[in-house]
């Protein structure tokens, strides 16, 4: 009588069926603790790939219950199971649903999640299938008005684009980045993401090059009603969404001050007497 | 001899010895007229010109008529120009002359400015239709000109018929430019539609990729399992009462539904 084999098998299973009950019924805490039961005992059964799907229902119904801790604990198990199988787009769906649950309650833990799903995509390869988590979370970034960070994703978001000869991506992706350094009204910054970007032959020759150029001359020359008619243009309409909204709220804050006389002021007289 | 033929030789040794006569008659005529002495200039100059047109005339060169015809027209607008001074010594009265002569010299002062424009300076073809040509370039008649050589302010100012058609053609080309705006934004959202879909339909080819080799498999596994359906059929097909279970089958099917149906009411 004490001697009970450890029957994974059938436990697995009246899990499984307790879980689906459990759910019909609304009740997504108990739902959710049959789920990890299951998505164990599917491991025990060296089935890492029902484990992994187990492991994502219940991540679902911990949403449901409103515990995000355990949403990205589960769904960040599930992309580990998922990547035991070798299956590396699972994984970073997995990750991108975590994150999308996350994006309201946990901002930051979802920006995390995004970029470990780019980084499983990138490790295998695919980076095509990164665009859109990309996209997601530079919009979280947008939202959380962390506008240098914004940047340096989307510098992430062109290099992956480079890597898969995606060049009408990359440009957009270098475009947006220059607007929301001005957005953020930082015109050194700016300046310098443009400079580095016109390093990259694929850029120069780019319609985006040449609307990146209009706004840039705008901007040194001060120019309101220029700034306004260059953020219209069907160029950068094309890009994302929040960027869109981005552009059309520039410029921020005063613009004459980017105007080249003030820069120049900055220096220092040259002195006579210094002999180095 | 007879009196006419006197009168015939005098008259042919005067007109042969006339030109010795010339200078002569000069000093001994305008010593104190004035009039007289000036008219007599613009006389002698207006037969040089005359002469000098003649050799223009029949001359080949056209340089040298050219320059003749320049000379003429040079000695024409000194001899204009002396002409008020006749005018005015003709008013004036000299002795020794009747009141006949002053009127007569008067009429012929007033016709001296008629004589001089008479002499031809290769300009003097007044063109009467839309065909005139410049005289000097007689020999090309097909080179014609439309107006008359009168180049004056009127000519160049606007006429109101112009400036109009300047004006309708800057606003049609206002309105071209305008419609190729539209155009080229057109153009560049198709652009980058087109670039768009261009990088999504590369995106999913390493995807068809997979599809096609899953399908390929699954078509295998099932081209393999049919195999296997026909043989176990075609070994149950040996046996004759295959098709005489099924014929049972059916008639017992049958029976079932009729006792249902009449169970049932």
């Amino acid at each position: 009588m004490t001697r009970w084999n450890a029957d994974w098998k059938n436990a697995t299973s009246l899990y499984e069926q307790a879980a689906i009950a459990y759910r019909l019924a609304r009740k997504h805490d108990k739902a959710k603790e049959a789920f990890e039961k299951a998505s164990k005992g599917q491991e025990m059964l060296s089935s890492p790939w029902d484990a992994a799907k187990h492991m994502e229902s219940a991540a679902a119904l911990a949403k449901e219950v409103g515990n995000w801790n355990e949403v990205s604990d589960f769904y960040r198990r599930a992309s580990e199971l998922y990547i035991q199988c070798g299956r590396a787009q699972p994984a970073s769906d997995a990750l991108a649903k975590g994150a999308r649950a996350l994006e309201d309650a946990l901002p930051d833990e979802a920006i995390q999640l995004y970029t470990d799903a780019c980084a499983v995509l990138e490790d295998d390869g695919k980076e095509q299938m990164a665009f859109d988590l990309y996209r997601a979370a530079t919009s979280v970034y947008v939202k959380l008005e962390k506008y240098t960070d914004a940047a340096t994703f989307l510098l992430r978001w062109a290099l992956a684009a480079d890597k898969c000869n995606a060049t009408h991506s990359q440009c957009k992706a270098y475009l947006s980045a220059i607007i929301v350094y001005l957005y953020a009204h930082d015109f050194q910054q700016a300046e310098k993401c443009y400079n580095d970007c016109c390093q990259v032959e694929a850029f120069l020759n780019s319609d985006q090059n040449r609307a990146a150029t209009r706004l840039l001359s705008a901007y040194t020359d001060g120019d309101v009603e220029e700034i306004k008619r260059a953020a219209q243009s069907s160029i950068i309409s094309s890009l994302d969404h929040t960027i869109i909204k981005l552009a059309r709220k520039l410029p921020t804050g005063d613009v004459t001050a980017f105007k080249r006389g003030a820069t120049e002021q900055q220096e220092d007289p040259l002195d006579e007497d210094d002999l180095t | 001899m007879s009196v006419i033929d006197i009168l015939t030789r005098v008259d042919a040794i005067c007109k042969k010895y006339d030109k010795y006569d010339v200078t002569q008659k000069d000093s001994n005529v305008s010593g104190d007229d004035a009039f007289a002495r000036l008219y007599a200039a613009v006389e002698s100059d207006i037969e040089a010109a005359l002469q000098k047109a003649e050799t223009a005339a029949s001359e080949k060169s056209r340089a040298s008529v050219v320059a003749i015809n320049a000379e003429i027209r040079r000695t024409k607008a000194r001899l204009l120009e002396e002409v008020p001074k006749l005018q005015r010594l003709a008013v004036k009265k000299v002795k020794g002359l009747s009141t006949e002569e002053l009127t007569a010299r008067n009429d012929l002062v007033l016709a001296l400015p008629d004589r001089i424009q008479a002499i031809p300076d290769g300009s003097a073809a007044a063109p009467k239709s839309s065909g005139g040509g410049w005289g000097t370039s007689a020999v090309r008649t097909e080179i014609k000109f439309d107006s008359d050589g009168r180049f004056d302010n009127e000519y160049f100012q606007q006429t109101e018929e112009s400036s109009q058609f300047r004006q309708e053609y800057e606003m049609r080309r206002m309105k071209q430019d305008q419609g190729l705006d539209v155009i080229a934004e057109g153009l560049d959202t198709l652009k980058n539609m087109a670039q768009d879909m261009n990088e999504e339909v590369d995106r999913q080819v390493p995807l068809m990729d997979e599809i096609d080799t899953k399908v390929d498999k699954a078509t295998a596994d099932l081209k393999n399992t049919n195999v296997r359906l026909k043989d176990t059929v075609n070994q149950l097909r040996s046996s004759r009462n295959f098709c005489i279970d099924i014929i049972l089958l059916c008639i017992i099917l049958g029976i079932a539904a009729y006792l249902y149906n009449v169970l049932r009411k």
